[in-house]
């Protein structure tokens, strides 16, 4: 078996790529696929909160490394999905614990015996990013409808270009919050994609079940009512090479709305 | 409370003669020797009635020197604080007493100590401390040749805790084999146990976690030198000493405190704590309040069980000391009393 290693990127901190990782690797493990999630964000590692793995942590990618343990003893199993597993960051070290060439071989182990290997990589375009980036063979850009956000995927849209190993690049647009859109104070999906011109893999609504879920410890794919949970479903359908339509986020809620929204649909089509 | 004084060359008194307990003088002091002023002066302490130990003034001396000062001459009407002062080779005499004139000690009405525990000058103390900035990483040498007489340093700060309440409040239960825990069984572990008791940690089957060459021991922690900290230990930040590790503040999720021997922390206890890491089975964890989120002691791992529900800020009013340490092969925690 050889898996699949993508990497999940944004340049600009704090738009999503740990919620990201979290809730694809999750996503994915529950449709039955063996998924592997590296934190190489070393110092700063967040995607065991995520998953609310952080009380079994024993080792981490750098004891790996620097051959304290097996690669197989540093790996997490979730707690309901044994499918899913977690290599964790080290809190108390710093990217320079790690090259590029160590990373690459993690991924190409991990490769061998999972399905998927999703690398959440550090915020920036140094020693961090060239790491996470290195034993990947796709790569998610996430980003915001922001645009310094944009400004920063475009960054690194353009540095993955520059890797050969790297075959596809897609866009994640994070964040996003109809109702600003609708009164122009948001830019839309389209001018996003417009600006960055790579294919979109999701479209992922603003949504306060991601603060409730990360304290948690519960990625919100688990919550079957939550539309972001939803969104970030639908993603890890398209990676696994299924068309699903995007969401229609600003679907209005009221009965009322919905009529008007019918009659509104209609009137188009005359 | 603070005065500079001539009667020893650079000197800085600091009376805490009205301080009842070892535990309030600690934390009195460490707060008085984060003044900047004081870096580098000879320490004047100024002690009341206290009776200290011959370890409980090592420590206090180890602190004092921790702080970049040295503990140049004490003052106390304790006949025991005065014989642990001589056994260390520390000055003693009455610094006079218009620093605090509405100041009467009262005379401690039973004397009780036992002549043996006084022992002779000790040789040499000499603890070096370095702090690494970059990597957050304290790490410590201490070269202390010990007093003849074993010496509790660990014990040193007993004050704050009653007497071990026998109550076992929770005890860890090993779980099954990890790697090859089922999902069945792992949420069966996870508390979802029809006992309202649940385990406040649950052991992780970390297989031999004792690095090789090192083997089980049991030395007393007492005969360990302590590393004393004043500081809130922050995510990212670690401490290691081969010793006993004292904090006085918190220690925060992502931090991490590894001891040769005892971990106290005189705080909130959120991040990882291996205690006796070199393989010493008698070590302790101790915390005002021990929400660690892995416990360590020796070769055995516990993590925090994960229907424990630690609120987001803690708050610090609520103290229930806890102390965890190796029991016929498990960690078990007792609560310990508050005193009132
Ligand atoms: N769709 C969303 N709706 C609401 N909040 C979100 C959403 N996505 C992310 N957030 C919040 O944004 C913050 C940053 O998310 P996250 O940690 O995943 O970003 P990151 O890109 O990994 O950050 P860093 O660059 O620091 O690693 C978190 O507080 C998260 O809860
Ligand atoms: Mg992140």
């Amino acid at each position: 078996m050889t898996g699949r290693v993508i990497v999940i990127t944004s340049g600009k901190g704090g738009v999503g790529k740990t919620t990201t990782s979290a809730n694809i690797g999750t996503a994915l493990a529950k449709s039955g696929h063996k998924v592997v999630l590296i934190d190489t964000d070393l110092g700063l590692r967040n995607l065991d909160l995520l998953l609310g793995l952080e009380n079994r942590i024993v080792y981490t990618i750098v004891d790996v490394i620097e051959e304290r343990c097996k690669l197989k003893q540093a790996l997490v199993k979730d707690k309901k999905n044994p499918n899913l597993q977690l290599l964790a960051a080290a809190q108390t070290r710093d990217k320079t614990a790690v090259n590029a060439d160590q990373l690459k071989e993690i991924c190409d182990t991990l490769k061998e015996e999972n399905d998927f290997v999703l690398v959440d990589c550090p915020a920036g375009i140094e020693q961090g990013f060239q790491n996470a980036v290195a034993g990947a063979s796709e790569a998610v850009v996430v980003t915001t409808p922001e645009m310094s956000a944009i400004r920063d995927a475009d960054r690194i849209i353009g540095l993955l270009n520059t890797k050969e190993e790297i075959t596809s690049v897609k866009l994640l647009l994070n964040r996003v919050r109809p109702n600003l859109i609708k009164s122009n104070e948001m830019m839309s999906v389209d001018d996003v994609v417009g600006i960055l011109e790579i294919p979109l893999v999701g479209i992922i609504p603003e949504d306060t079940g991601i603060i409730t879920s990360t304290n948690k410890g519960e990625p919100i794919v688990n919550d079957e009512n939550a539309l972001a949970g939803k969104a970030y479903r639908n993603v890890a359908e398209r990676i696994l090479g299924e068309e699903v339509p995007f969401l229609d986020l600003d679907e209005p809620k009221g009965i009322m709305a919905k009529i008007k929204n019918a009659i509104a649909k209609l009137k188009v089509k005359v | 409370m603070l005065m500079e004084k001539s009667l020893v060359e650079n000197g800085f008194i600091i009376d805490l003669s009205n301080i009842q307990n070892t535990s309030q003088l600690v934390f009195e002091l460490s707060s008085i020797m984060e003044h900047p002023e004081v870096k580098g002066k000879n320490i004047c302490l100024k002690l009341g009635s206290l009776d200290l130990k011959q370890s409980q003034l090592l420590s206090i001396k180890a602190l004092v020197e921790s702080m970049n000062a040295s503990l140049a001459l004490i003052d106390t009407i304790s006949e025991q604080t005065q014989a642990s002062a001589v056994s260390l080779g520390i000055m003693t005499e009455t610094i006079s007493t218009d620093i605090n004139p509405d100041f009467v000690p009262q005379a401690k009405e039973e004397i009780e100590y036992k002549k043996e525990s006084v022992v002779e000058k000790s040789e040499s103390i000499a603890t070096s401390t370095g702090y690494n900035e970059e990597n957050k990483t304290i790490e410590v040498h201490a070269d202390i040749e010990l007093p003849a007489d074993p010496i509790e340093t660990a014990e040193g700060i007993e004050d704050i805790y009653d007497e071990m309440s026998t109550e076992e409040v929770s005890e860890v239960i090993p779980s099954e084999n990890y790697e090859t825990n089922t999902f069945d069984s792992l949420a069966a572990s996870e508390g979802l146990l029809p006992t309202e008791e649940v385990s406040k940690y649950i052991l992780l089957d970390t297989g031999n976690v004792l690095p090789e060459g090192i083997s089980e021991n049991s030395v007393s922690t007492g005969t360990l030198p302590t590393l004393y900290l004043n500081q809130t230990l922050r995510s990212g930040q670690t401490v290691n000493f081969e010793g006993n590790i004292l904090i006085i503040g918190d220690a925060h999720p992502g931090s991490e405190i590894v001891a040769g021997g005892d971990i106290t922390v005189w705080g909130i206890l959120g991040g990882i704590a291996h205690a006796g890491c070199n393989g010493n089975i008698t070590s302790k964890v101790r915390a005002l309040k021990l929400n660690a989120i892995q416990l360590r002691i020796a070769g055995l791992y516990a993590r925090r069980n994960d229907t424990l529900n630690v609120p987001y800020v803690q708050k610090s009013d609520e103290f229930t000391p806890e102390e965890a340490l190796i029991e016929d092969g498990k960690i078990v925690i007792y609560k310990k009393l508050r005193r009132d």
